[in-house]
C-alpha cells in the first residue's frame, strides 16, 4: 500500500526535461513544458490532471507513438534500460514499445481490434517481441487471461471483443499490455469508462498483479479517489506542467500547490462529513498556446502576486520527495524568498 | 427541504418503458429490452431527487419517459396533477413548459449554426413567448442568471468552453420558467474543476426559483452533494430509495450497499480503512433479466426465495423503501 518502495532502488524509466510542441494552422501549441519524472521498480506513480493537462502527450510522446508532423518533441531525455527512447532507433522503440514498456488504454471498445478474436491479440505481441511459436503462444496467452481473471480462459481466446463485456475487455487490455513482462505499464485513463463496481474489481486486480509481477506502474487519472487507493508516488499536472509531485500520504495531507490544495477541497465524497456548499474553483483551464512565461495556474489562484505574472515557477523541494512549482510558501504562509 | 414534505409535484407509477427488439430475416419483433420495469417514485416540490445507478440501469430511459420524450409502456406520471403520460398532443404541448432537461453533453445537445441568443431564444419563440424585443430581453436576463456575458449573446457553441456550454443548456432549460426540470447526468463530461461550478450554479437557480429536479448521474459522491433524497436503480427497478443522509450512512439493500463501498475515497488513511464490496461478474442484460429478483446473480446475502420471487418495493422505515426479501423477513 502508499509506503513506497525502498528509495534504494534506481529507476527503470527516467524522463528529464521533456518537451513536445503540435505545430497546428493557427500557431505552436505547447503541450508538454520541460516535464521530468521518474518510476521505480515495482512502484505505482498516479498522474493526475484535468483535459488538456498534458498527462496522455506525455506518455505517449516517450515512447514514439504521437505521429509527427504535427508533433514535434523539442527536447528532453528518456532513459530507458541504457537507452534514451527520443533518439533511439526505430527498431529499438518497436522492441520497447508494447513489449519492454507495455500500454492500458482508456477505452477498451477501440483500442481492441473487432475482426480479430482476443487471442490472436494477445498472442500478436508474444509472437513478434518474444519469438514464441504459435502453439507456446496460446498457451502463454491462456496463463494471461487466467491471470487477470477471466473463467474459461482456454475457451474464451476463440472470442471476439464484443463478446466480453466492458469490464472483461479492460482485462484483455490488460493481459496484452503485460504479455511480454514489461518492466514498466502505462495505463491511461484504465478505470474511466467503467462503472464503479467493475472499476472496484480492476483495482483490486491492478494492486493483485503488481505484487505478483513487480513491475513498475504509471497510472493516468483525472480521479483522486483511485489515486489515493493505489498510487505510492502522485505527481499533479497542469497547463502541460508538472506542479506538484510528492508520495501519496504527503500529496494529500500536506498538498503545496494552490491548485492541488484547490483540487483536493473541491471534490465531494460519500464518506464523512457533507459540505453545505461545494468549494469552487473559479475560472477555466488554460487554453495552451505559445511556449508559457508565467504560471499557468494565476488566473483561478487565490495566492497570486506579482512575480506569478512574471515568471514560470520552476518546481522547488517541499520536503522529502515532494517538490512544488509555486512561488507562495504554505510553511512560512507568505511569497517564497529567492 | 425535507423536514416539510409538500404535496408532490412529480408522481411516478409503475412506470414501464420497453423497446422491442427486431430481429430475423422479416425482421420480426423478436423480444423487449426491459430499460425500465415497474418503477414508482414521488418527487416533492422544490426538492432534488437523485437517480443513481450504472450504466444501462435504465437511469436515463426513466428521466426520457418522465417528460415523455418516449411513449411510455406502460404505467402513470403526474407532474402538478396532470398526467403526462397520457395526454393529448394539444394538452401536452402546453404542459411542455413547465417540464424541462438539462442533457449530458453540451456539445451534441447545442446545434452547431445556431448563435447562443437564438439556441436560449428557441423555447420562447417555440411557444410565443413576448414580442421580438421582449424576448431579446429575457435572453439577456437568462445569461445574466447562469453566469454567461452578456456581450457573448451573439457568438456559436464552438466559442464556449464545457461548462460555459453547460451553462448555455441551462439557461434554455430555464427559458420558460418551468417548474421541473430533469438533469440528465448533467456534469459527466465536465472536469473536476468545473463540475462544482456547475453543481452550485443548480443550487443557487434552485433557491431562486423554487425548481424541482431530477438529478440523474452515477456520480455517487456528486448525488449526495445535490440531492434530497436518492433513488439507486438496478437493470430497470429500483433497488432502494431513502432520504440523502439516511442512505449514505446505513444503505439497506446489498446492492446500495456494494455501490457505495465501491467509490474510491479521495483521501488515502480513509482509504485504508474502508471495506469493500466487490461484485463479482456484471450486470445481466436488461433484454433477459434473471427470475426472482433481478440482483439475485451477484448479490452477497442471495436467499433460496430471491431466485424465485420478485422482491416487493416497500417502505420499511419511515421514508425509507427498499426492494430486498431481507426486509421482508424481520418486519
Amino acid at each position: 500500500m502508499p509506503d513506497g518502495p525502498a528509495p534504494v532502488l534506481q529507476p527503470v524509466l527516467d524522463v528529464r526535461g521533456l518537451k513536445t510542441v503540435f505545430k497546428t494552422r493557427s500557431g505552436e501549441v505547447h503541450a508538454v513544458n520541460d516535464v521530468s519524472f521518474d518510476v521505480r521498480p515495482g512502484e505505482l506513480l498516479g498522474v493526475v490532471g484535468e483535459s488538456g493537462s498534458g498527462k496522455s502527450v506525455t506518455m505517449m510522446s516517450l515512447i514514439g507513438l504521437l505521429p509527427s508532423p504535427p508533433a514535434d518533441i523539442r527536447g528532453g531525455e528518456v532513459l530507458f534500460e541504457g537507452n534514451d527512447l527520443l533518439t533511439t532507433d526505430a527498431e529499438t522503440l518497436r522492441k520497447v514499445r508494447g513489449g519492454r514498456i507495455g500500454f492500458i488504454f482508456q477505452d477498451p471498445m477501440t483500442s481492441l481490434n473487432p475482426v480479430f478474436n482476443v487471442g490472436f491479440q494477445i498472442m500478436e505481441p508474444l509472437r513478434r517481441h518474444m519469438g514464441l511459436s504459435k502453439a507456446d503462444a496460446r498457451i502463454r496467452a491462456a496463463e494471461l487471461l487466467e491471470l487477470v481473471g477471466i473463467p474459461d480462459a482456454q475457451r474464451r481466446l476463440k472470442d471476439y471483443p464484443h463478446q466480453f463485456s466492458g469490464g472483461m475487455r479492460q482485462r484483455v487490455m490488460i493481459a496484452i499490455a503485460l504479455a511480454c513482462d514489461p518492466k514498466v505499464l502505462i495505463a491511461d485513463e484504465p478505470t474511466t469508462a467503467l462503472d464503479v463496481t467493475i472499476q472496484a474489481q480492476i483495482l483490486e486486480l491492478v494492486k493483485d498483479l503488481r505484487e505478483k509481477l513487480g513491475m513498475a506502474i504509471i497510472w493516468i487519472t483525472h480521479d483522486l479517489g483511485v489515486i489515493a487507493g493505489i498510487a505510492d508516488r502522485v505527481m499533479v499536472m497542469y497547463g502541460g506542467q508538472v506542479v506538484e509531485q510528492a508520495p501519496t500520504r504527503e500529496l494529500f495531507g500536506n498538498p503545496q500547490h494552490p491548485y492541488t490544495r484547490a483540487l483536493l477541497e473541491t471534490i465531494p465524497t460519500v464518506r464523512g462529513a457533507r459540505p453545505d456548499k461545494l468549494n469552487v474553483i473559479d475560472g477555466q483551464p488554460p487554453i495552451l498556446g505559445a511556449a508559457p512565461t508565467a504560471c499557468p495556474f494565476r488566473d483561478r489562484c487565490q495566492y497570486r502576486f506579482a512575480r506569478c505574472d512574471a515568471e514560470n515557477p520552476s518546481r522547488t523541494p517541499a520536503g522529502p520527495g515532494h517538490d512544488a512549482a509555486c512561488f507562495y510558501d504554505f510553511t512560512a504562509g507568505g511569497p517564497r524568498v529567492a | 427541504m425535507l423536514d416539510t414534505p409538500k404535496e408532490p409535484l412529480v408522481r411516478v407509477s409503475n412506470l414501464k418503458m420497453h423497446f422491442p427488439i427486431y430481429g430475423g430475416l422479416l425482421r420480426r419483433r423478436t423480444g423487449e429490452v426491459k430499460a425500465v420495469d415497474g418503477i414508482s417514485f414521488d418527487i416533492f416540490e422544490g426538492e432534488t431527487l437523485g437517480l443513481v445507478g450504472e450504466s444501462g440501469c435504465g437511469k436515463s430511459t426513466v428521466g426520457r419517459s418522465v417528460l415523455r420524450l418516449y411513449e411510455v409502456t406502460g404505467g402513470s406520471v403526474t407532474i402538478d396533477g396532470r398526467d403526462i403520460a397520457h395526454a393529448a398532443p394539444e394538452e401536452l404541448r402546453k404542459m411542455r413548459t413547465q417540464m424541462q432537461m438539462i442533457f449530458q453533453d453540451p456539445q451534441a445537445s447545442l446545434n452547431p449554426r445556431m448563435k447562443v441568443s437564438e439556441i436560449i431564444g428557441e423555447p420562447l419563440r417555440e411557444h410565443h413567448a413576448g414580442s421580438a424585443a421582449e424576448r431579446r430581453e429575457r435572453v439577456l436576463e437568462l445569461m445574466d442568471q447562469v453566469g454567461l456575458n452578456r456581450d457573448f449573446a451573439n457568438r456559436y457553441p464552438h466559442e464556449f468552453s464545457g461548462g460555459q456550454r453547460q451553462r448555455i443548456g441551462i439557461a434554455r432549460a430555464l427559458a420558460l420558467n418551468p417548474k421541473f426540470i430533469v438533469c440528465d447526468e448533467p456534469i459527466a463530461a465536465l472536469d473536476v474543476s468545473i463540475q462544482a461550478q456547475v453543481v452550485n450554479l443548480l443550487e443557487e437557480l434552485q433557491e431562486r426559483l423554487g425548481l424541482t429536479y431530477l438529478f440523474i448521474s452515477h456520480d455517487l459522491s456528486m448525488v449526495r452533494h445535490i440531492a434530497d433524497r436518492v433513488a439507486v436503480m438496478y437493470l430497470g427497478r429500483i433497488a432502494e430509495l431513502a432520504p440523502r443522509d439516511d442512505i449514505y450512512a446505513e444503505p439497506l439493500h446489498p446492492y446500495t450497499k456494494a455501490l457505495l463501498s465501491a467509490v474510491p475515497e479521495p483521501d488515502p488513511s480513509v482509504e485504508e480503512k474502508v471495506e469493500r464490496i466487490i461484485l463479482a461478474g456484471d450486470v445481466p442484460s436488461p433484454s433477459n433479466p434473471p427470475k426472482g429478483c433481478n440482483f439475485c446473480t451477484r448479490c452477497p446475502s442471495v436467499m433460496d426465495i430471491c431466485k424465485r420471487d420478485e422482491p416487493e418495493f416497500r417502505e420499511v422505515q419511515p421514508g425509507r423503501f427498499v426492494a430486498c426479501h431481507l426486509f421482508n423477513q424481520t418486519t
